[in-house]
C-alpha cells in the first residue's frame, strides 16, 4: 500500500517539484544577455547578482516587456530594471505554502534556497508543478492514457471546467505599443490578435515581445508583424490530460479554447491555470489537486 | 616551439552576425567546418563594426532545441515523438543568433600563455577563446589544437628514443 503521502499534492515539500539550477547574471550584464538566457533556457526570469555572487534582484520577461516599452537601450545594466529583493522559500517548505506566497506576492516563480547552507539551490513556476502532478497523474492507474485504465466511470475535466473564460485580444490593425499596454493592463502572459469579424488570427505572448526587443522592432510596428500564427487551441471537450500534454510536449505555456460546434474561440488554458486550479485528467483522486481560492 | 596565443591560434576563422536566423547558422557551421577542414563547434559573433558581441556554439543551439519538460516525460513510455523536432524547428524559424548566442564571453591576448589558456579553458568550462588586442580580433584558440599541440611533444618525445 502507498503511504497516503504519495497522494496528496499537500505532503509534497517545494524540493519536490522545483527546478534545480537556475540561471544568474551579474547585476551590470546587458538587457540583452538576460532576453538571450530567458529565450535559450525556456524560463520566465533570472536571478540577479552582485560581485559577491549574494542574489539582489529577479528579471521576469514582464520586466524585460516594461523596458521594451520605456526603449531601454539593450546595453543597458540590469539593475536598472530588475525588482529587488528576490523573494524565497525554503527546499523543505510544504509545496503548498510556496504557492500561496507566490499568489499573494502575483509572481509567478519563486526561488528556493536550501534549508540547511541558506544557498540558492533552484526555482519553482508553475509549469513544474503541472510537470510534477501529470507524472504522479500518468503513473495512476485511473490515467485515461493507460490501456489497462481501471476505471470508466470516473468523472473526466475537461478544459471547459478549467479554463479562463475572459479573454484578451487586439484588433490586427493595432501597433506593439497597444498589445504592450493591453498585456500590462491585464497582467496576462500572452494576447489574442483578432481580425475584423473577431476572428482569431495570431498570438503574441512576454516571449515574442521579448524577441521583438531583441531584434530592435520598433513601438510602431504592426502586430501582425510579430504575431505567431497560426493559433494553437485546444476543444473545450478536451480531456484535462490532453491539453496538459500537448503544452508539456511542444513547449507551448497556452492554449485557447474553442467550441467544438462553432469553433469560435471561447476561453484560454494555461499551464498556470492548470497549476492553480486542477491537473490531471478525472477528478478520482482531487485531494491531490492545488486548491486555491481565487 | 609554440609558448603563446598568437602561435596557437587559428588566424583563418569564420563568424556569424547577431541578425542571421539559426536555421541559416547551421548551415554556416557546416560551411565553415568544410573550408577550415575541422569541425566547428562554436563561432564569434561580430556587430556592424566588427565588435565582438558574442559567442555561438552549439552547445546554445541544443539549449534552445531540448524541450523544457523533457525531465517529466523522458521518464514516460507511452509518449508518441513524432513531430517533436519538427515543432522544435518550427519554433527556431523567428530566432537568431543574437537571441540565443554568449554574451558573457571571456577573451586573451595575443601573448597569454598556453598554460595559461589551458588553466581559462578548464576553469571556465571553455573551448574556444577569442583573442583581441586593441580591440581588434587576431585570431581564436581551440582547445582541439592545444591539445594537440602538447599532445605532438608527447609523441616527439618517443621518436626520440
Amino acid at each position: 500500500m502507498i503511504s497516503p503521502k504519495h497522494h496528496t499534492l499537500s505532503g509534497k515539500v517545494v524540493a519536490d517539484a522545483m527546478r534545480r539550477g537556475i540561471n544568474r547574471l551579474a547585476a551590470d550584464s546587458t538587457v540583452s544577455s538576460a532576453i538571450s538566457i530567458l529565450i535559450k533556457y525556456k524560463i520566465g526570469g533570472l536571478l540577479v547578482t552582485d560581485e559577491d555572487q549574494s542574489p539582489v534582484g529577479v528579471v521576469s520577461k514582464t520586466n524585460l516587456v516594461a523596458a521594451y516599452y520605456a526603449s531601454l537601450p539593450l546595453d543597458s545594466p540590469l539593475e536598472y530594471m530588475m525588482t529587488s529583493p528576490p523573494l524565497f522559500c525554503t527546499s523543505d517548505d510544504p509545496l503548498e505554502r510556496a504557492l500561496e506566497q507566490m499568489k499573494e506576492h502575483q509572481i509567478y516563480r519563486i526561488y528556493v534556497k536550501d534549508s540547511e547552507s541558506d544557498l540558492v539551490v533552484g526555482a519553482l513556476a508553475y509549469p513544474d508543478i503541472v510537470g510534477m502532478l501529470y507524472e504522479f497523474c500518468s503513473r495512476c492507474p485511473k490515467s485515461a492514457f493507460r490501456k489497462d485504465s481501471v476505471s470508466e466511470d470516473i468523472k473526466r475535466s475537461t478544459i471547459g471546467d478549467c479554463m479562463a473564460k475572459d479573454i484578451k485580444d487586439v484588433a490586427s490593425n493595432s501597433l506593439m505599443h497597444q498589445v504592450v499596454e493591453e498585456l500590462s493592463m491585464h497582467h496576462i502572459g500572452a494576447i489574442l490578435v483578432t481580425d475584423e469579424s473577431g476572428r482569431g488570427v495570431g498570438v503574441i505572448s512576454k516571449t515574442d515581445l521579448i524577441l521583438a526587443y531583441n531584434h530592435g522592432v520598433p513601438l510602431d510596428t504592426p502586430a501582425t508583424e510579430v504575431m505567431s500564427a497560426p493559433v494553437r487551441s485546444c476543444s473545450k471537450d478536451d480531456m484535462l490530460e490532453k491539453a496538459i500534454r500537448q503544452m508539456i510536449f511542444t513547449d507551448v505555456h497556452r492554449l485557447f479554447v474553442k467550441d467544438s460546434a462553432s469553433g469560435e474561440i471561447i476561453g484560454v488554458f494555461s499551464l498556470t491555470d492548470a497549476a492553480m486550479n486542477k491537473s490531471g485528467s478525472c477528478q478520482a483522486c482531487v485531494v491531490s489537486r492545488i486548491q486555491i481560492a481565487s | 616551439m609554440k609558448i603563446v596565443a598568437r602561435d596557437i591560434m587559428d588566424t583563418g576563422f569564420h563568424t556569424l552576425a547577431p541578425e542571421t536566423p539559426i536555421s541559416e547558422a547551421v548551415n554556416i557551421f557546416k560551411q565553415a567546418s568544410q573550408e577550415e577542414g575541422r569541425r566547428l563547434f562554436g563561432m564569434m559573433v561580430l556587430d556592424n563594426n566588427g565588435d565582438l558581441v558574442g559567442m555561438l556554439s552549439m552547445y546554445d543551439i541544443l539549449l534552445f532545441m531540448r524541450p523544457k519538460h523533457v525531465h517529466i516525460w523522458g521518464k514516460m513510455d507511452d509518449i508518441d515523438l513524432t513531430g517533436i523536432i519538427d515543432q522544435g524547428l518550427d519554433k527556431a524559424k523567428s530566432i537568431r543568433v543574437g537571441d540565443i548566442m554568449s554574451q558573457e564571453i571571456v577573451t586573451i591576448g595575443p601573448d597569454t600563455h598556453k598554460f595559461l589558456i589551458l588553466d581559462i579553458m578548464i576553469k571556465q568550462h571553455i573551448r574556444r577563446l577569442p583573442v583581441i588586442e586593441d580591440g581588434k580580433i587576431l585570431g581564436i584558440v581551440y582547445i582541439s589544437d592545444l591539445f594537440y599541440d602538447i599532445l605532438d611533444r608527447f609523441t616527439e618525445e618517443d621518436n626520440q628514443q
